[in-house]
């Protein structure tokens, strides 16, 4: 009945509607994404110029850039990868390394998994109530709080993912040597997981360069250059935020730039994260 | 036609002479879990000797090798009952330093297991763990090694290579270069060929034959040939149990138990 002419030919009908509807539904997602690159780059290629890393945000109507913005938003990034890496490399080895099928070792990886979905304002909120309110201060520090508090579970996440696919044997090998486990850990599976992890940290940093909602309760803004992290503290997302709402033209334009920055920033970052995952290597 | 008269014994193992024993097993179990896997196991190995393991898949064999350096002990859910003698010390009470055991009975794996790291620190690796040795005499412990494990004239001019540039072969003396590196008794090869094509089968081989001279050699094969080849004493297990333990020559030539016999001429297996 399978051979008769009928059924094969439904069945070549229903194969080449159920590929027309994947390639619309693929057509309208990558038209978005088009969108969204084209207006990005239409809009801010334009405000893209030198007095945007030379200049700190102006006023309405006068000349400026966004230097306090992109320093204030890499010393926050780079406080908060900082402890997000320690953190996270360290759990995520522990969950692997040493809890791998305890019951706390579980208890604790869903725990991750629920910060890891958990909403950034939710985590700006936090840090607000536990760092902001009471010093009745926002800070830079506050902002890097709550965007370390975003990266590291995904840090812990990756850095358990890849540390698992090491082969048991290469543990073995270190140990029947007369190695203890730390030292197995330290010289050789995160040697050989180094590519990985770095692309979990990259990723990561990717994540928290773009978020907005964790920093508007905790750095903040500043109109001026500042290095000091006790003080509210200016960053890219923030600035874009406040500045594409303004009725200004000249804040409007820098707002785009600035989006276009992050956007530039993100993708190398991920592309280079690609690259590094890819790493040769040889059995 | 070749006709028994005598009744075949369920298990036969040779006593050794107790002067040329190094490691003497007693009446060991093994358990993964709630499941055991070894039963009762009593044999010796000689010192400066080829013993060989031999068994279908699953007979254990892999777990004996695995008991006497206590690798298990990485796993909490596996234990082992009975001794492990080591020069008439008891390797498996709960006192020994397992760390320092580990270092006197070495361990190949079955398939090559390069570190992360060049050639002369894969081999420097467990060196560093138990000596301060200086510059020029871990070079000397380096080459020395990598003499012995047939491996110098193909590396000496790239030891700052990474470890895993090396061909699989390569890769495997590598790891016998690493592992008699730290100057152990007794050297545990699991199997160590079973991922190597037949030219590097037979320099693996003629290394493990240069390298008896000197250590105490346990290896596990699946290949009969090897056995026969490499080996002074082979011991035939079968699930879980030592069914026959002898010499090479006698155990493949009139093995006596009729389990021993059908598996060497192949009648299982």
């Amino acid at each position: 009945m399978s051979t008769s002419p009928a059924p094969r030919l439904a069945r070549r009908i229903n194969e080449l509607v159920f590929l027309a509807f994947c390639w619309t539904a693929t057509a309208v997602a990558l038209l978005f994404l088009a969108a969204i690159l084209w207006s990005l780059l239409s809009q801010g290629i334009g405000g893209l110029d030198l007095d945007i890393f030379t200049k700190s945000t102006p006023a309405p109507g006068s000349v400026g850039g966004l230097l306090n913005a992109i320093v204030g938003s890499l010393m926050m990034c780079v406080v908060a990868m900082v402890g997000a890496v320690l953190v996270g490399v360290l759990a995520g080895t522990w969950l692997s390394e040493y809890a791998r099928d305890s019951h706390y070792g579980k208890v604790v990886r869903f725990l991750n998994d629920v910060l890891l979905s958990a909403p950034s304002i939710l985590v700006g909120l936090f840090v607000y109530e536990v760092l902001v309110a009471p010093v009745k201060g926002f800070s830079g520090l506050a902002g890097s709080v709550a965007l370390g508090l975003l990266a590291a579970p995904v840090i812990t996440r990756t850095t358990e993912d890849v540390l698992r696919l090491q082969p048991t044997a290469l543990r073995e090998a270190s140990v029947a040597l007369g190695a203890p486990v730390w030292r197995t850990i330290l010289a050789v599976i995160w040697k050989s997981a180094r590519g990985g992890m770095l692309t979990g940290a990259l990723l990561a940093f990717a994540r928290i360069s773009g978020e907005t909602a964790p920093l508007l309760f905790t750095a903040l803004n500043n109109q001026f250059l500042s290095f000091d992290l006790t003080k509210p503290t200016a960053n890219l997302p923030v600035v874009i935020f406040n500045f594409a709402l303004s009725a200004y033209d000249d804040w409007r334009r820098l707002a785009w730039a600035g989006a276009l920055l992050i956007a530039a920033t993100v993708l190398t970052v991920t592309v280079v994260a690609r690259i590094l995952a890819r790493e040769p290597r040889r059995s | 036609m070749n006709v028994q008269v005598e009744m075949p014994q369920e298990t036969a193992v040779l006593e050794l002479p107790p002067e040329i024993v190094k490691l003497q097993i007693k009446d060991l179990n093994f358990f993964y879990g709630q499941k055991q896997s070894l039963f009762d196991v009593s044999v010796s190995f000689a010192a400066n000797a080829v013993t060989a393991l031999i068994g279908p898949s699953g007979c254990g064999k892999s777990t004996l090798l695995r008991t006497l350096n206590r690798i298990y002990n990485l796993y909490p859910g596996q234990r082992a009952t009975g001794q492990v003698l080591l020069d008439g010390e008891d390797m498996l009470g709960p006192r020994v330093n397992v760390a320092a055991l580990r270092a006197r009975i070495g361990m190949v794996f079955q398939k090559p297991t390069p570190f992360p790291m060049s050639i002369f620190d894969n081999v420097a690796y467990g060196v560093r763990l138990y000596e301060k040795l200086g510059k020029a005499d871990l070079a000397n412990r380096v080459e020395d090694s990598l003499r012995r494990a047939a491996l110098w004239d193909e590396v000496k001019d790239k030891l700052k290579e990474s470890g895993l540039s090396l061909s699989g072969g390569q890769q495997q003396r590598l790891c016998v270069a690493r592992g008699i590196a730290v100057k152990p008794e007794v050297l545990l090869l699991d199997e160590p060929a079973s991922a190597l094509d037949p030219i590097s089968t037979a320099r693996l081989e003629e290394t493990i034959s240069e390298l008896k001279r000197d250590y105490t050699i346990v290896i596990v094969t699946h290949n009969m040939g090897q056995a026969a080849r490499l080996s002074d004493h082979t011991g035939f297990m079968y699930l879980g149990k030592l069914v026959e333990f002898g010499e090479t020559e006698q155990l493949f030539t009139n093995p006596v138990t009729t389990r021993a016999r059908d598996y060497i001429t192949g009648r299982f297996g």
